[in-house]
């Protein structure tokens, strides 16, 4: 009955939609604003003025690096606030010299038998892991070029660590990385946009400004690929991070 | 006006979507499924952003070899690779805080943990 | 100096890669974190105050990112409304100091999280500054996100059972309230093609003409999604719990900051509809109007009946809130500026409140004013600072509060809308009583608990805020023209139809 309520009440929420989305341009023309305006700029001039044949991309780093930056920040965000909600104080972090004794939580997980991982699983993901980790390096390296780029090269190189860990891992192998560089490696995608962009102010005289001339190209197609590369590496080891404190808890 | 919406059908789509993933959140008890319920609503309105950037019989904005005339804004894709990070980013934090609760209280059912308040 | 144009992009850029350098500068030892915080935040305080006296000296002036020409890259812009990072960076970085020893004597809070609490601090205070001064309409969704996901994140710091669930009734109407801004977005970028706030107000004006329905939908989406996130009457049923168990120093950022982005949007969004005016806009305000005279009313009521201060606090926000919508319905010169300047004051006093509470909270460990009587002889500065808070809030005349909320009032007379003039006092009204409740409990009443009378004054790194906030708040009140007139041309270019 409830439920019934809910969705009638949906149905009347949808009127106003429908209506509007009736008035939009329709589907697929050619001469809709979206179309005439500032994307046929960039599909004139895109690939000489900002230097990526992957038009996406050139949105992405150049005309709108901005908005990219702020993507970079959101998955830090994503990860302090994962980091920030689940941390205990028995948590995964040896450094520290204050740490308290492990908690008897602990102790009960390893007196537990670890599930026996099946030799067929093992095989393959361990025949898979370094192919998964090549083209992952491949779709960073190749986004400017072909469809790809760092967010998704990053999410490949995740989740190869995400299948590796719950596969090889079993709960005994912890984090590999030594913690400092694993922190510097998390700040990876928002300190490399910095530091570029800081480098585009030399370049154009403002934050992320790639240079535009065409003896230059060199250099701006190395900036993207440090880009891509930071957003590759430091969403990976996020992703990665943020699992390990999910699992952890 | 039905006609504007029959030709406008993909943006029907979204619409149509939404609400699903709405009445998901508004209707179900447990909060992995309310929170599945938004991200349907986040699919419905990506799709919905990737659809206004279509046009008649074009191509992908990639200038490679054999790349014809007319592209597809390039826009929306970058928007929406923005906006799908920014929807694992709050997934990852739901789930996180879903995890916390779970320990804490034994349930996720929402009406349960009202009543444990 | 003040020319050098970078400023821009620094003020957004120090915070947010502090907060990215956090966790690593306090890889050997957390206690530097909160200092390298407070680092960043004063290299941001440089900036923000160049920027201000820039945009006093030329008026608005912009920051093409990429050094592309807008609309085709994105532009930071920088207005009047811009200069509410003031405020944001000087109620952030007392935020920080009183969080060092706030956090540490959390017992809830785990101490590994104190390094990503800082860096949340950061990004949210990071985030807000990047939502004010940006000219781009998805860069506005992108900021939005950063802010409110750390402010979610925030809210559940402490750990605790209710803590959690609060941080995510938070999130889940958050998220919806962030996904009908990006649906918005979407459309407005569909009828126009383009993103950039001027460039959209032009187009709007010329393209979208016969797309009316897509253009008040999108409108009506940007409303809602703003009014959760500043928690207006219908819409705010996150904020009492989130703002009330959140730990102090993070409840003055979000009472005292988080609230306003929801107001400065509907300032940049409104902005963009005024200025093409292909809407008549009427109908919204009438909407803006009772909401906001709703909340007046519904906030102050509730705040009355609560033992709790900091949920008092909290209704007290919501109650605040709604002067300030109010002051946008109404659509007077006189209410607009007005509201505007309240956000920047009203800043000013709920940080004073919810830290000055902060500290009660930290000394004693009681919450509720029953537990807190007699709190006002063993901590005379706090509670100094937290009747001064209290008056302005009430917007008794030689105190910050007083002003705004007499010109929006003026405004509503202006508009011929008396009756709501009138709702605004009677709020004040209510106002008034809780605030007597809460003098009498401190100064007046029997203590019931007699450890409350031994505690120590608060310490430093606390009292120091909480009486530079109160002092601001007194000085606010007695300069107060000066941002009434800051803040004018800003409110008379809202106004006014482009080219008009």
């Amino acid at each position: 009955m409830k439920n019934a309520a809910v969705a009638s009440l949906l149905v009347i929420f949808a009127i106003p939609l429908l209506i509007a989305v009736a008035e939009l341009p329709p589907f697929g023309d050619p001469d809709a604003p979206i179309h005439t305006h500032i994307s046929a700029r960039y599909i004139e001039q895109g690939v000489e003025e900002a230097g990526a044949e992957n038009l996406v991309t050139g949105v992405l780093l150049n005309y709108r690096g901005f908005d990219t930056f702020g993507e970079v920040t959101v998955i830090f965000t994503a990860l302090a606030a994962a980091l920030a909600v689940l941390l205990t104080s028995g948590g995964v972090q040896y450094f520290q010299e204050d740490r308290p004794p492990a908690p008897p939580k602990g102790a009960d997980e390893s007196e537990r038998p670890p599930t026996p991982v099946s030799p067929v699983v093992l095989f393959v993901v361990r025949l898979l892991a370094p192919f998964i980790g090549i083209f992952a390096a491949f779709v960073i390296l190749h986004g400017h070029v072909t469809p790809g780029g760092g967010f998704q090269g990053g999410a490949i190189l995740g989740a190869m660590f995400i299948v590796l860990t719950i596969v090889l891992g079993a709960g005994k192998v912890r984090p590999r990385l030594p913690e400092p560089l694993a922190r510097w490696l998390q700040g990876a995608a928002p300190l490399s946009f910095v530091l570029i962009g800081a480098l585009g102010v030399a370049f154009t005289g403002f934050y992320l400004g790639f240079p535009p001339e065409h003896s230059l190209h060199l250099v701006r197609e190395l900036m993207m690929v440090v880009l891509e590369i930071g957003i590759g590496v430091g969403g990976a080891a996020i992703f990665a991070r943020i699992f390990l404190a999910m699992e952890a808890d | 006006m039905l006609e504007a919406l029959w030709h406008n059908i993909d943006y029907v789509a979204s619409v149509v979507l939404f609400c699903i993933g709405l009445y998901i959140l508004i209707a179900k008890n447990n909060l992995i499924k309310k929170f599945l319920g938004l991200n349907i609503m986040e699919t419905a309105v990506f799709a919905f952003i990737v659809t206004i950037g279509v046009i008649e019989g074009g191509d992908a904005p990639i200038m490679g070899h054999g790349a014809q005339a007319p592209f597809h804004s390039p826009i929306p894709h970058a928007l929406v690779l923005t906006g799908i990070v920014v929807a694992v980013s709050t997934t990852a934090l739901a789930l996180s805080l879903i995890i916390r609760i779970y320990r804490q209280c034994g349930t996720i059912e929402a009406d349960e943990l009202r009543e444990m308040e | 100096m003040i020319e050098w144009p970078h400023w821009m992009a620094i003020v957004v850029l120090a915070p947010l890669s502090g907060a990215v350098l956090t966790p690593i500068v306090s890889l050997r030892d957390r206690r530097i974190a909160p200092w390298f915080a407070l680092a960043t935040m004063t290299v941001t305080s440089v900036a923000a105050l160049f920027l201000i006296m820039r945009v006093a000296q030329e008026g608005p002036f912009s920051y093409p990112l990429g050094a592309w020409t807008p609309p085709y890259g994105i532009e930071l812009r920088f207005d009047e409304f811009s200069a509410a990072i003031s405020v944001v960076c000087l109620v952030g970085s007392l935020a920080i100091l009183c969080s060092v020893r706030y956090t540490e004597w959390l017992r809830e809070l785990a101490k590994p999280r104190i390094p990503y609490y800082y860096a949340l601090m950061l990004l949210n205070l990071g985030g807000m500054i990047g939502f004010m001064i940006t000219g781009d309409l998805f860069n506005l969704f992108v900021f939005l996100e950063i802010l409110s996901l750390s402010g979610y994140a925030l809210v559940a710091v402490s750990g605790e059972r209710t803590a959690e669930m609060a941080a995510f009734k938070y999130l889940l109407m958050g998220a919806i309230s962030s996904l009908l801004v990006l649906f918005s977005v979407g459309i407005i970028f569909g009828i126009t093609g383009s993103l950039n706030m001027v460039d959209v107000t032009t187009r709007l004006a010329s393209v979208a003409a016969d797309a009316t329905m897509p253009a008040v939908l999108a409108l009506g989406a940007l409303t809602i999604g703003f009014m959760v996130k500043a928690a207006i009457f219908p819409v705010h049923v996150w904020l009492p719990d989130a703002h009330a168990i959140a730990p102090s120093p993070i409840s003055a950022v979000l009472s005292g900051l988080v609230v306003k982005v929801g107001i400065i949007g509907m300032l940049r969004v409104y902005q963009i509809y005024y200025g093409s005016g292909i809407l008549d806009l009427t109908v919204l305000n009438q909407v803006l109007l009772w909401l906001g005279a709703i909340s007046i009313v519904m906030g102050a009521f509730f705040a009355i009946f609560q033992d709790d201060i900091k949920l008092m606090l909290a209704y007290s926000t919501i109650s605040n809130i709604g002067y300030i919508v109010m002051g946008l319905g109404l659509s007077t010169n006189l209410s607009v500026i007005g509201g505007a300047v309240h956000v920047f004051n009203h800043a000013l006093i709920k940080a004073t409140l919810f830290l000055a509470a902060g500290a009660f909270i930290y000394r004693t460990g009681y919450r509720t004013l029953t537990d807190l009587r007699g709190i006002g002889r063993a901590m005379p500065l706090t509670s100094i600072a937290l009747s001064i808070g209290a008056v302005s809030i009430v917007g008794i005349p030689p105190t910050a509060g007083f002003l705004c909320k007499w010109y929006i009032a003026l405004g509503a007379f202006e508009a011929d809308q008396p009756m709501f003039g009138f709702a605004l006092i009677f709020g004040a009204l209510f106002i008034f009583i809780y605030y007597i409740r809460m003098v009498n409990a401190f100064y007046f009443q029997e203590p019931i608990h007699k450890e409350v009378l031994r505690v120590e004054e608060a310490p430093l790194t606390m009292l120091g805020p909480i009486l530079l906030l109160a002092a601001l708040c007194l000085i606010m009140g007695i300069l107060g023209r000066i941002p009434l007139t800051f803040i004018e041309p800003a409110a008379l270019r809202m106004l006014a139809p482009l080219g008009g």
